[in-house]
């Protein structure tokens, strides 16, 4: 076996093993793909918000003042008016997809990147 | 009237031989448990490989094109979304498979055959399956295990194949590129 390998072998394996560590690396670096936040609120328009810069937003809803605090690549809820700190326990939303909910607010933030069409689909 | 002769020859043959092989594989191969989804062995691409250093690559098409449709009428898939995915592989698998065939044996061995073909296999997979099947934003962090797996495996298939094109019974028919046809 070891006799057959070719100098060829070596470069195509290097080559995978470095495909592979890129793919790892470009996947799970943290706010990969993240470009925006969503805020969606009962009855409004969904508004974005740039996920590049230190930002805090306050959104006011019928139970009070949704704090919301945007760092480059994640964004989270700090301060909800929710007593069981749902919205809160979301902790940062980095990845496009996550999703911090506030009910007594009727406010949804979420993390937008590619086209996001469908959740899942199942056959 | 012109005589058609549609008697199987020599190479139809071995073309049926190799896809029975390849099939049987395939269909043993779907009943070991993976723990996880999406990741297996790919033992049918050994005679893939086989096919294609002794063959050609028409061949290697061949027995690709009838493995994936056996397989599949036996596993009862036939047309469905895994059959659409083990198609795309099976196809990128050879259209990267079809440029590096001219270096082996001098440049590549099996197993630089094998790891491309793996990697293009699950590549190929996972576009068809993020374009069409499941196009979720989040579907691109399932790519690096899956990839990484495809690295294991095709090291694994192409040690496998290697191997075989070892055997003296199977050396004997592996082209030499001096001589290489178009196939």
């Amino acid at each position: 076996m070891m006799r057959n390998l070719r100098w060829g072998d070596a470069v195509v394996v290097a080559l995978a093993t470095a495909l592979v560590t890129t793919s790892f690396a470009l996947g799970y670096a943290p706010g990969a793909g993240s470009t925006h936040l969503v805020v969606t609120q009962a009855g409004m328009d969904p508004r974005h918000y740039p996920l590049n810069e230190n930002r805090a937003i306050r959104v006011e809803g019928p139970a009070g003042i949704t704090e919301i605090e945007i760092q480059p690549g994640r964004a989270r809820c700090l301060r909800s008016p929710g007593n069981q700190g749902i919205c809160e326990a979301a902790g940062w939303l980095e990845r496009p997809g996550d999703m911090a909910v506030s009910l007594p607010n009727r406010l949804i933030l979420q993390v937008g990147g590619v086209r996001s069409d469908f959740d899942s689909m199942h056959y | 009237m012109r005589e058609v002769n549609t008697a199987p020859v020599l190479a139809d043959r071995r073309i049926a031989a190799l896809a029975a092989l390849a099939i049987g594989l395939q269909v043993i191969e779907a009943a070991i448990p993976s723990p996880v989804p999406g990741i297996k062995p790919g033992l049918a691409n050994v005679i893939t490989l086989v096919t294609l250093v002794t063959l050609g690559w028409r061949a290697a098409l061949a027995v690709t094109l009838l493995r994936v449709v056996g397989a599949s009428l036996l596993l009862g898939t036939l047309l469905s979304p895994g059959f659409w995915l083990s198609l795309t592989g099976a196809l990128a698998a050879l259209a990267v498979l079809a440029p590096l065939l001219p270096l082996h044996p001098r440049h590549l061995s099996a197993l630089g055959l094998a790891v491309p073909a793996a990697i293009a296999h699950t590549l190929g997979q996972f576009l068809l399956a993020w374009a069409v099947i499941i196009p979720h934003p989040q579907l691109p962090l399932l790519l690096p295990p899956l990839l990484l797996a495809g690295l294991i495996t095709g090291v694994a298939t192409g040690i496998l194949t290697a191997s075989v094109l070892a055997d003296p019974r199977i050396q004997r028919h592996v082209r030499d590129p001096s001589t290489n046809q178009s196939g």
